[in-house]
């Protein structure tokens, strides 16, 4: 309890649809992810993992409980400050990467910044040195469509810590990687988390799991399970019979 | 055989049926890009059905008009003065001859007419001429009509709409238009110096409405119809061979029985058939011009759609190619698209567009002077913009489709988004295009008097080549988006990653610019010619009153006309007009002039008015000119006073002395007696263009040469004198004169049609500028849903997609008006010089005295910054106002 929590969903559900189509995508589900934190969050397909991170991005609102980032209630921030947030403190990295075409691997990573009212010449600084922190700072004006898929990863990853944000959210971002590849994404998460952020990693690979400080299990959304630190105290949280 | 095109058939059908189907589930699944195609193309469709439908409608041919121009006779049979043979097309109407001989012969009788068809047909006279009635104002003209109403063969000519039909000789009907000039029923009206009738009824025309008209018994109007006749003819069908033989002995025959079943064309006498032979080639031009350009129009403006279409299924289309499906496979799925999509966008507009015309007859008969025909339909026209609309969606995917079929199957499978590189061909090509355009122009613009068509020819060639440069331009355009905010730099790379969707719209606003900028810069010079030679006839503000007095009259009371004038408006500052040159009985004088220095006598003036005539008298009468420096005036007004001449030139002219001197002719012939010449002191005034008479003196001055002055005319000051004001002065002039002409100098007033024109030109620019601009954003819009998602989820605000939105619609609209402005310039400018040549002008001087430019151009920069600054940035902010602001989110996307 040493470190500060970054992320703290205290008991939140969320229900997709309604009536006969209702899906409980998760049940009162309590998480932490404090900084200099990796948790690595795992289940089967449809078990909520996904879920889970759109809430923790402000992407999504649950329907009960509450999201805090950095204290912060997201829920009563309204759309404009959840979009802030993303901006400052929370950053996504996806498994099919998201990068947008039009923009070249700078302006991709400078894109936070600039939609935060920042010049774009300081934006582009910063983007720079954050793809220079994930060592592909000489890919900075391709465009994505001339990279490999695991530059473009890289590129993801600077665009959601540019800026010095203190939560990443990644949701299976080695999916479409080979072996090597992947291993060296998750060695990037893994030297940010080292560096003082707190990171959630969606995955499906026990052997990513290992770069983790802790797993917490997901199965029809709710926490099944969980390894490392504090495990008690999320146990008791997450509502799971003991 | 049969078997072979069943096969053939069936064949075709089998490979186009999958197709079919793929494109139609697609065009349900997809509805709003459907409908947008749907809109686009099913909207022109439309227009044009509805246009149609009213023009058939308000269009009556012969056969349908029979009834108003025959009543329930069989024939008109109109004898005029002047014997022997006539011709006549089978409508009198559509051509005709006259007589030979002169206007003293008697016309035909109706005996010879009986004589000719060989049987005693029953028949009625039906006098039809124009007459003056007096108003509470003054005379108008009205259409007189003398006809025994009672007679069988009459009716259906006249609708009775309230009181009755006249009963005797005192009575008439009018019709409302005759009505609102203050006449109702019971009240009296008195034929202009002539008897007076009292109104009994109200009679429409079954032809016209706008017209004043009366009906009274035979005879009871008193009209003169100098010599014409006119019977209605009943008693059976008058064919072909007695319209004929009725031809010559004199007399036009509308006959019912042959405009219903007309002869062979060979029987219409060759002479009258030269007259209409053929349509005006350059009529054909122009509707080839429109035609082409409407459907240019119409096929970018839905491209972009089918663009979008396209790309959604390139992966399914990817997915055949790496399973072996062919490139021609490929491409018919996205021609059937067009097919399917055109059908329903055709039969839709051309089913709507009935209903719509049929919806607007009573408008359009609200503003019409006749009678509307019956509700009629052509199908074979609606077929033929059906078709149109058709043949329009089909093109619109033609370059989709043909990409497609050529698509980068690996990068389609690998997910990546966005056209190919552009290749260097069809630019150059579009280079090519352009410069042929410009060649054209200048030739036609080189080409006297026939030009225009190959400038319009050039403008289609200008237009297309800068379509194939469009990708160019955009792409540049990415490459210099570095220094771009963000929306803007993703506004604009975006475009030219997508330029199957882009061109089309940005080529849309473009071709649309371009033909607004050229149309406008041809009608604003146009008129800049029609204002630099317009001569006026009087000083600005300055009216004239004339008239002249007709064989057997007494002199004109001018006193008379002054107080006319004057009750009208009691202020009226009027004078007399006094010459020293106004023929009087039984000679005329030709008065020359010339400076001292000279031996012969010299125009000072190239054209000037005698209205007047050519010596005036008074300082006064110097109001008459337009002095091109006003303090001129002065020097003039002292020069007369002091008995001196003042003479008007167009030219600079040195002198101070001039020589009156003439001929006087009498009007038999008899002597001419040379005038002995007087030397005077002389100003020479020069004015604008056109001068009111050649010179001004005092009273007395020329009496030495035997000259005597008198009254020819009013002057008027008309400063303040609204139109509606003239209407009134001339109607009350006319209750004492009918040939009182009263003209009240304006000055170079802009056409209203031209200005309703350029007005409506810029509103059609406009819309079809925000169509596509609309458009191509909104499918940019929904194809770049990843990317807003993304962007969504680095947390963009929402209100990011209304900045992306308006961002885009700026750099189509711009670079769409930018490009159009541009092109629009050639055909522009080689317009004007078939349009506003002035090698036609005699003078080759304008109304300052300066030579006239060689033609003229004045570019209508007004409408020019509007169409590319203001128009682009307007739309914009609609779209960036109307846009949701909601982002989509990455978890939702599949
Ligand atoms: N928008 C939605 N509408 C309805 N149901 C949804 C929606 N989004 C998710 N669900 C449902 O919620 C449950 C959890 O989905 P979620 O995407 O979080 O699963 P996941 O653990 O990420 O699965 P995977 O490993 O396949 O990505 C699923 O049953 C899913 O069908
Ligand atoms: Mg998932």
């Amino acid at each position: 309890m040493s470190e500060a929590t970054v992320l703290h969903l205290d008991q939140v559900s969320r229900i997709h649809g309604e009536g006969a189509t209702e899906v409980h995508a998760l049940r009162s589900v309590g998480f932490r992810a404090r900084a200099g934190e990796l948790v690595a969050v795992m289940g089967p397909s449809g078990s909520g993992k996904s879920t889970l991170l759109t809430l923790a991005g402000g992407l999504d609102s649950p329907t009960s409980g509450a999201v805090y980032v950095e204290g912060t209630d997201l829920s009563g921030l309204g759309n404009a400050g959840r979009a802030r947030m993303r901006r400052t403190s929370i950053g996504y990295v996806f498994q099919d990467f998201n990068l947008i075409p039009a923009l070249t691997a700078a302006e991709n990573v400078a894109l936070p910044r600039e939609l935060d009212g920042e010049r774009s010449a300081a934006a582009r600084r910063l983007a720079r040195a954050a793809l220079a922190e994930v060592g592909i700072e000489d890919l900075a004006d391709r465009f994505p469509d001339e990279m490999s898929g695991g530059q473009q990863q890289r590129v993801a990853i600077a665009r959601a810590i540019v800026g010095d944000r203190r939560l990443i959210l990644a949701d299976e971002p080695t999916g479409a990687l080979d072996t090597t590849t992947g291993e060296e994404i998750l060695k990037l998460l893994r030297s940010r988390c080292d560096a003082g952020a707190a990171g959630v990693l969606v995955t499906h690979e026990a052997r990513h799991a290992a770069w983790a400080d802790r797993v917490v299990f997901l199965r029809d959304g709710v926490v099944v399970d969980e390894t490392g630190a504090d495990e008690v105290e999320t146990l008791v949280e997450s509502g799971h019979p003991a | 055989m049969s078997g072979l095109t069943s096969g053939l058939t069936s064949g075709l059908m089998s490979r186009w049926r999958p197709a079919l189907r793929i494109a139609r589930r697609d065009a349900l699944r997809h509805r709003g890009r459907s409908i947008l195609v749907l809109v686009m193309i099913a909207l022109p469709v439309l227009a044009v059905s509805a246009a149609d439908v009213v023009y058939l409608t308000s269009d009556v041919n012969s056969v349908e008009s029979l009834d108003r121009r025959l009543g329930a006779a069989d024939a008109l049979v109109t004898a005029q003065p002047g014997a022997g043979k006539v011709l006549q097309d089978f409508d009198p109407n559509s051509g005709s001859t006259s007589g030979a001989g002169g206007s003293d012969q008697e016309a035909t009788s109706l005996a010879q007419v009986r004589a000719t068809l060989g049987r005693e047909v029953p028949a009625t006279e039906w006098v039809e001429t124009q007459l003056s009635v007096d108003t509470d104002r003054g005379v108008i003209d009205i259409g007189a009509n003398e006809l025994d109403v009672s007679s069988p063969l009459a009716d259906g000519l006249f609708k009775l709409t309230s009181g009755r039909w006249p009963a005797d000789d005192a009575e008439v009907t009018i019709n409302a238009a005759l009505a609102v000039k203050g006449f109702a029923l019971g009240d009296d009206i008195t034929i202009h110096d002539g008897k007076t009738l009292t109104v009994v009824g109200i009679a429409e025309s079954t032809t016209s409405r706008n017209w004043p008209r009366a009906v009274a018994r035979p005879g009871a109007l008193g009209a003169d119809t100098q010599g014409t006749h006119q019977w209605l003819i009943g008693g059976g069908a008058v064919s072909w061979s007695q319209v004929q033989a009725l031809n010559a002995v004199g007399a036009l025959v509308l006959s019912r029985a042959v405009i219903e079943n007309p002869p062979p064309d060979s029987e219409r006498p060759a002479e009258i058939r030269s007259w209409s032979s053929g349509v005006d080639e350059s009529v054909i031009a122009v509707v080839v011009l429109i035609v082409v350009m409407a459907l240019l129009e119409v096929v970018l403006l839905a491209g972009p759609a089918f663009a979008v279409g396209t790309r959604r299924q390139a992966r399914t289309l990817a997915l055949m190619a790496a399973s072996g499906g062919t490139p021609r496979q490929a491409r018919r799925v996205i021609l059937a698209g067009g097919l399917v999509l055109g059908g329903t966008a055709a039969v839709l507009g051309v089913v709507l567009g009935i209903a719509v015309g049929w919806a607007l007859l009573p408008v359009v008969q609200h503003f019409s002077d006749s009678w509307l025909g019956p509700f009629e339909v052509g199908p074979l026209h609606l077929l033929a913009v059906a078709a149109f609309g058709l043949l329009s969606a089909f093109l619109a995917a033609v370059v989709p489709a043909w990409l497609a079929s050529r698509q980068d199957v690996v990068a389609v499978l690998a997910g990546r988004r966005g056209d190919r590189k552009p290749g260097l061909r069809s630019p150059m090509l579009g280079l090519v295009l352009v410069g042929l355009g410009v060649a054209a122009s200048a030739a036609g613009a080189g080409q006297l008097g026939g030009g225009s068509t190959l400038i319009a020819a050039s403008a289609i060639v200008s237009v297309l080549g800068m379509i194939l440069l469009v990708p160019v331009v955009v792409t540049t355009l990415a490459r210099l988006s570095r220094r771009l905010p963000l929306v803007a730099r993703y506004a604009v790379r975006d475009a030219a990653r997508h330029r199957t969707r882009t061109v089309p719209a940005v080529a849309a606003v473009a071709a649309t610019v371009a033909g607004v900028v050229a149309l406008g810069i041809g009608n604003a010079s146009d008129a800049a010619e029609s204002e630099a030679t317009y001569q006026p006839q009087l000083a600005m503000g300055m009216a004239s009153v004339t008239s002249y007095a007709e064989e057997g009259d007494d002199p004109i009371d001018w006193s008379a006309y002054a107080d006319a004038i004057h009750r009208q408006d009691p202020g009226a500052r009027v004078s007399e007009v006094v010459s020293y040159d106004a023929p009087s009985a039984g000679s005329f004088v030709d008065v020359e002039l010339r400076r001292p220095d000279r031996p012969e006598r010299e125009m000072f003036m190239q054209s000037y008015s005698g209205t007047f005539g050519n010596l005036l008298v008074g300082p006064d009468m110097l109001g008459l000119a337009s002095p091109v420096r006003d303090g001129d005036l002065d020097a003039a007004r002292r020069t007369i006073q002091q008995g001196g001449i003042v003479v008007f030139t167009d030219a600079r002219v040195d002198g101070d002395r001039v020589v009156v001197g003439g001929t006087r002719y009498s009007d038999d012939g008899s002597d001419d007696d040379a005038l002995e010449p007087l030397q005077l002191p002389a100003y020479f005034l020069q004015v604008r263009g056109y001068g009111p008479a050649m010179a001004v003196v005092a009273d007395g001055v020329l009496d030495p040469l035997g000259l005597t002055s008198s009254t020819t005319g009013l002057l008027l000051d008309a400063h303040g004198l609204s139109k509606a004001d003239e209407d009134r002065i001339q109607e009350e002039l006319r209750g004492l004169d009918s040939n009182a002409y009263l003209f009240v100098e304006r000055g170079y007033q802009a056409d209203d049609a031209t200005l309703i024109l350029l007005g409506i030109l810029f509103g059609l620019g406009a819309v079809l500028m925000l169509g596509g601009t609309l458009t191509a954003t909104f499918l940019a819009l929904s194809d770049a849903k990843p990317d807003l998602a993304t962007l969504s989820a680095v947390g963009a605000a929402p209100r990011t997609r209304r900045g992306v939105a308006a961002a885009y619609a700026l750099v189509v609209g711009a670079v769409g008006a930018l490009l159009g402005a541009a092109v629009g310039f050639i055909p522009g400018i080689a317009v004007t010089y078939p349009l506003t040549s002035t090698t036609y002008y005699a003078s080759g001087l304008d109304a300052a005295g300066d030579p006239l430019p060689s033609h003229f151009v004045d570019i209508p920069w007004l409408m020019i910054v509007g169409l590319v600054v203001v128009l682009p940035l307007v739309t914009s902010l609609i779209v960036g106002l109307t846009a949701r602001s909601r982002l989509p989110l990455v978890a939702r996307l599949d």
